[in-house]
């Protein structure tokens, strides 16, 4: 509860933070530098529950716990909607900046894949009858399509040459305004935040929809 | 089958001269890889399917090795695909009169491909065989997993029609990686699929 | 010395129960029958003894020389004859066996193959088809494809289907065979399968 009003208080002051006290960087046209604060944490997070629902599966495989599957399951559904968000952003700056919602950057290419690998994941999901074996497919779909990302991340984007910002954006690169670095670190813990809540309350109602599996009783009730 | 009526479906409506010299190379390239995908992945998604069909898989299952069996269908599907390369390629290139610099790189992204392809697709057709849905699942399941390999050897075609520098390969190499590194994980994984 | 050891198994599929609470142990020389009304679970229990399925409750123990047998080495251990479990149409009967021996790894050579074709009555038809062979003519392949490996636990899923008087004797020959050398399980609800047993478990009681 006490966190659920924390982060909302958190996520409201970096929103207006975003807008009035970090500055426009300098290279871009008008304010459109200021979705630095939206775009690169919802892709960061989309990675993050990339990351954690491949761990997940993994764990899920070697220890059959069905509270890893539901934690790989939840990850997903999440990522895929943080997924989603990033890219609505990055081609909003795509039309202000490069004249076009889509031209297929490397970085929007990579991205309609990594979409794809989750549309597929749930198609595994949902093809499959058997609880356990769905769950085991599911995990292995996910695992193989994670030793697939580092073929996108790197093989695509150096085949063809990227517009996406990188030196100038990039919180790392010396260059970057304190004001704006402070805003985005803020932002990027509010979103991560915003994640772990999101994926906690996902767990729990698919511990809640698991309850209804049909559970084995190996003793005969006494009434029998 | 699905392949020859693609194939001159794609011929016959686009012919030779349609396209502007300078493209060809690029599209050439990328109509070679669209057809030479999906008609692989109709015959693929076959090898496990059949077993749960007949009634086998059970007895196969009580009867060999997983990693055994797994061998046994990558290699008879990369047989499947090297027929296939075989009968497509050559005649894609003549109906199509498509140039190609650097035949040897050509030839080389064409098997790389191929190899990818199989190595990528044999475990997913192991997890359809056992879902309650087959229809298009397996198309939508392998192409996620297949893109980055398609882009790369649609490059690397792309590259020896040219006949821009093809030093070292990289194309080949991407897509020989890709192979092995498929082979590894489904080694991996294959049992925990098949025992399902 | 094999021995199987199955405790407590159950299994229900979604909320229908199957069966649950299921013992027993069987040691060399030992028959079982598995009784039960269709659809009681005499095929699932014997698929989940093979290992096909898993079952929702319980564990399948099998032991060689008290030493636990892993799962991954118990298919040379199991032989199983069902209705569900099909050979390849497209070999021949002679074939069939030779396939089944190279994928078992088993050292096995076409005389090996022949002799068990023989014992099954198959010899005349060795090289015909599968795909032309009779219902009768296939189950007796399929229980030529149990006893290749000479395995110590024989599964028998209604061994005598299809089968003419002729090859229900093969199966009874088959069943005192194994005596000396293993045991057998038989799902069926056959009067005179029930009778090559010594014990009898009723799944609908």
């Amino acid at each position: 509860m006490i966190y659920k009003i924390l982060l909302t208080v958190w996520m409201a002051i970096i929103i207006v933070a975003a807008f009035l006290y970090a500055e426009a960087a300098t290279g871009f046209p008008g304010e459109t530098s200021r979705i630095l604060f939206f775009h690169v944490p919802q892709a960061w997070v989309a990675t993050l529950s990339f990351l954690i629902s491949m761990i997940a599966s993994a764990v899920y495989l070697a220890k059959r716990r069905v509270k890893a599957d539901y934690l790989a399951q939840s990850a997903a559904e999440l990522g895929f909607l943080f997924c989603i968000l990033a890219t609505i952003t990055g081609s909003i700056f795509a039309k202000t900046t490069w004249g076009a919602f889509w031209n297929w950057d490397p970085r929007q290419t990579s991205i309609v894949i990594l979409l794809m690998i989750y549309g597929a994941y749930f198609a595994v999901r949902s093809a499959v009858n058997d609880p356990d074996r769905r769950r085991v497919f599911a995990g292995v779909y996910s695992i193989l399509a994670f030793v697939t990302v580092p073929f996108l991340v790197f093989v695509v984007p150096r085949i063809t040459t990227s517009l996406h910002p990188e030196n100038t954006m990039n919180p790392a690169h010396p260059g970057m305004d304190p004001k704006t670095l402070k805003v985005f670190l803020g932002s990027l813990f509010a979103y991560t935040g915003l994640f772990v809540w999101m994926l906690r309350l996902k767990i729990r109602v698919l511990t809640i929809e698991g309850l209804r599996e049909p559970k084995f009783m190996s003793r005969k009730p006494d009434n029998e | 089958m699905f392949a020859v009526t693609t194939l001159i479906a794609v011929s016959f409506s686009i012919g030779s001269f349609r396209i502007e010299e300078a493209e060809r190379p690029f599209l050439y390239s990328v109509l070679l890889w669209i057809i030479l995908t999906f008609s692989a992945l109709s015959g693929l998604a076959r090898s496990f399917v059949k077993e749960e069909e007949a009634g086998t898989i059970d007895v196969l299952k009580l009867s060999a090795r997983p990693q055994a069996v797994f061998l046994g269908k990558l290699l008879f599907n990369l047989t499947l695909l090297g027929a296939l390369e075989l009968m497509i390629v050559p005649s894609f290139i003549l109906l199509m009169s498509y140039q190609i610099s650097f035949p040897g790189f050509f030839i080389a992204v064409i098997i790389s491909g191929g190899l990818g392809l199989g190595a990528g697709t044999t475990i997913i057709a192991a997890m359809i065989a056992r879902a309650s849905t087959r229809g298009a699942l397996f198309s939508a399941l392998s192409l996620p997993l297949l893109l980055p390999l398609m882009i790369t050897c649609i490059k690397g075609c792309e590259r020896a029609a040219i006949g821009i520098s093809s030093a070292g390969w990289p194309e080949v190499k991407i897509a020989v990686a890709y192979f092995v590194i498929m082979i590894t994980m489904s080694l991996l994984l294959f049992p925990l699929v098949w025992e399902e | 010395m094999f021995t199987l050891n199955v405790s407590g198994i159950g299994k229900h599929y979604g909320e229908t129960l199957l069966f649950r609470d299921i013992s027993f142990q069987l040691n060399r020389g030992d028959v079982l029958a598995v009784a039960g009304w269709n659809g009681s679970g005499k095929s699932t229990l014997l698929r989940i003894i093979a290992g096909l399925v898993r079952p929702s409750a319980g564990q399948v123990g099998m032991f060689f020389n008290s030493e636990p047998i892993p799962k991954e080495s118990r298919r040379r251990f199991v032989g199983m004859v069902a209705p569900a479990l099909s050979l390849y149409d497209e070999l021949t009967g002679l074939e069939n066996m030779e396939f089944f021996c190279r994928v078992r790894g088993t050292a096995c050579n076409r005389n090996d193959c022949l002799d068990i074709i023989d014992r099954v009555g198959l010899t005349e038809h060795a090289t015909k088809m599968c795909r032309d062979y009779s219902s009768g003519m296939k189950q007796r392949l399929k229980l030529a494809q149990a006893l290749l490996h000479k395995p110590p636990l024989l599964l028998l899923d209604e061994p005598g289907c299809n089968l003419d008087s002729k090859g229900i004797e093969v199966v009874q020959e088959i069943v005192s065979e194994q005596r000396q050398s293993g045991m057998s399980v038989i799902a069926s609800n056959e009067k005179r399968e029930a009778d090559y047993a010594d014990r009898v478990i009723n799944l609908s009681e």
